[in-house]
């Protein structure tokens, strides 16, 4: 359901669909990316370190599609990926886990609070690249190292939104509960998970942009395989060409994983926020569900 | 309906500090309601009512003496509406309604319906809280403090949040759900007017928590702002809260001067 509003002067012919079509949203965003690849080519050009967009997404192609070229193997992107991805989910997962109960006893407690709060901060501060290096001395190659480099990194994160969100559920709703003596299960179901559950997508969506980047560093210096040791591959081989290509993976996929998913569930779980529109949105909405009802 | 009985109620708050004094909230106050009566606690701000509320409500406890809240000798279910309406955002109107039940068949379902439209909001079950205006909001505050049953509704001040049309149009949907749900009502405002035409009782509180008056309000439902029994009672009974307030500067300015001497 989108309604466009036109600020444009009315304007006739090709000319005048053309300028709205630059001056949409959509135009403008599709106009940056073009913006950037030109700035990019320009670079390359003048560059030569630095390869251009047409050798690098020549050689995205031949890295993503399989065959060999040259006598190297290549088309390792989905293997390299299977490598990474479970390393990757088991950091977020623990570090919600654990975020969330560490949060919650922050949060609901004022001597947790001052004994550990300090500590937390301190954890925030941290770079993932600390991680990456104490891991790989403590632990050597493998999984190990990247799984919990990834949830020294994101854990913080998942826990000091927990904390804001424990501390943020309404006192009022609260007294109103005991008015009405409101049983506990039902208080915790219905009052403070739900006060807390857009901190812990807010956490989530931090913990997920931190720990992909940890994930990276750790497989950089811990990894035999995995998209981080794979783009280290290609800059340990000077092939710049490969490294940029992976670094535009990297991008990809957290963009995708952000604006698919995470974004359309916070969404979901805001509606009771979001459903503020004015009366003639909300009616809008409901002819939209006559429509797909019927 | 329900018995309250509040017996030389004392409420003192310790000092906040070393040095000042404690507060005294409530000061020996004595009443009682009984039965399908609408009862109104008017008083200047700082006379006590939120504090009598509390210790109703069971929130606070009392320095000494007692309140007791009584139905045919069993402890009375309590119903509350707030000054403000204190819905859950997250969960739409009905749930909110079935948050403050025991259970949630469809036998709760069904009376939680009822409360809906007897404040005019049966259609707005599935509607969040923001999507409603501040005046339906307070409505469902209301229906959710019905819907429980209460022997005794408390409500504290529940329309001074709200513009003067949509409060007056409240006060007469309240009156209406009051004739025909047979409640004890115990309102706390301060506003004067607003309690005679609610009321068939006013209990009047001077600063300091004690009682200044008790005054009964026999005038025949339902009743209208402009009906001219109505403000002819509204006019006297202000006059007597006028002159309640002239007493208490008068009395100020003498403890005022006697400790300047």
């Amino acid at each position: 359901m989108s309604v466009a509003i036109d600020r444009s002067t009315p304007s006739v012919g090709a000319v005048g669909v053309l300028r709205r079509a630059v001056l949409s949203d959509v135009g403008a965003r599709i106009a940056s990316y073009l913006l950037l690849l030109l700035l990019w080519q320009l670079v390359a050009l003048y560059e030569d370190r630095f390869p251009g967009p047409a050798e690098v997404f020549g050689f995205l192609w031949v890295e993503v599609t399989a065959g060999s070229h040259g006598g190297i193997v290549r088309g390792e992107f989905l293997e390299h990926f299977a490598a990474t991805l479970p390393r990757f989910a088991l950091g977020i997962a623990i570090s919600m886990a654990l975020g969330v109960v560490v949060g919650v006893v922050i949060g609901a407690s004022r001597f947790a609070e001052a004994l550990l709060k300090d500590t937390l901060l301190v954890l925030v501060a941290l770079p993932a690249i600390i991680w990456a290096f104490l891991t790989q001395m403590w632990l050597g190659l493998g999984d190990d190292a990247v799984v919990i480099t990834t949830f020294l990194s994101a854990f913080p994160f998942a826990a000091v939104n927990v904390v804001q969100g424990v501390q943020a559920i309404p006192r009022d709703l609260g007294r109103m509960s005991d008015a009405f003596s409101v049983s506990a299960y039902r208080r915790l179901r219905h009052l403070q998970v739900p006060a807390i559950t857009g901190y812990i997508f807010a956490g989530l969506r931090f913990a997920v942009i931190i720990g992909w980047n940890a994930v990276l560093l750790a497989e950089w210096f811990s990894a035999s395989e995995g998209v981080g040791w794979r783009s280290r591959y290609w800059y340990d081989a000077n092939r710049y060409k490969g490294f940029v290509a992976w670094v535009i993976i990297f991008i990809l996929f957290i963009v995708l994983l952000d604006r698919l998913i995470l974004v359309r569930l916070q969404r979901r779980a805001f509606r009771w926020r979001d459903a503020q529109a004015s009366e003639i949105e909300r009616e809008a909405v409901e002819v939209d569900v006559g429509v797909t009802g019927a | 309906m329900a018995t309250l009985r509040v017996e030389h109620l004392n409420k003192t708050f310790p000092a906040i500090e070393r040095r000042s004094k404690p507060t005294v909230a409530v000061d020996d106050l004595s009443f009682e309601v009984d039965g399908h009566v609408f009862v109104s606690v008017v008083g200047p701000s700082g006379c006590g009512k939120s504090t009598l509320l509390n210790v109703v409500s069971g929130i606070d406890t009392p320095t000494s003496g007692s309140v007791t809240v009584s139905e045919d000798g069993r402890p009375a279910r309590l119903g509350y509406v707030f000054q403000d309406p204190r819905l859950l955002p997250w969960r739409t109107v009905l749930q909110n309604m079935l948050y403050v039940l025991d259970d949630r068949g469809d036998a709760a379902r069904e009376q939680a319906m009822r409360y809906l439209s007897m404040v005019g909001l049966e259609d707005a079950g599935d509607r969040f809280p923001a999507q409603l205006s501040g005046g339906m909001q307070q409505r469902v505050g209301i229906a959710r403090a019905f819907c429980v049953e209460p022997d005794l509704l408390l409500m504290d001040e529940p329309f001074s949040h709200l513009d003067a049309i949509t409060a007056r149009g409240l006060r007469e949907q309240l009156q209406e759900i009051w004739v025909a749900t047979q409640k004890t009502v115990l309102f706390v405002t301060h506003d004067v007017m607003e309690a005679v035409q609610l009321s068939d009782r006013i209990v009047v509180l001077a600063p300091g928590g004690r009682l200044y008056a008790d005054i009964p309000i026999d005038l025949p439902r339902p009743r209208r702002a402009s009906d001219t029994d109505v403000a002819t009672a509204q006019a006297e009974i202000l006059g007597r809260f006028e002159t309640m307030q002239e007493e208490v500067a008068a009395a100020r300015a003498e403890d005022g001067l006697a400790a300047a001497s």
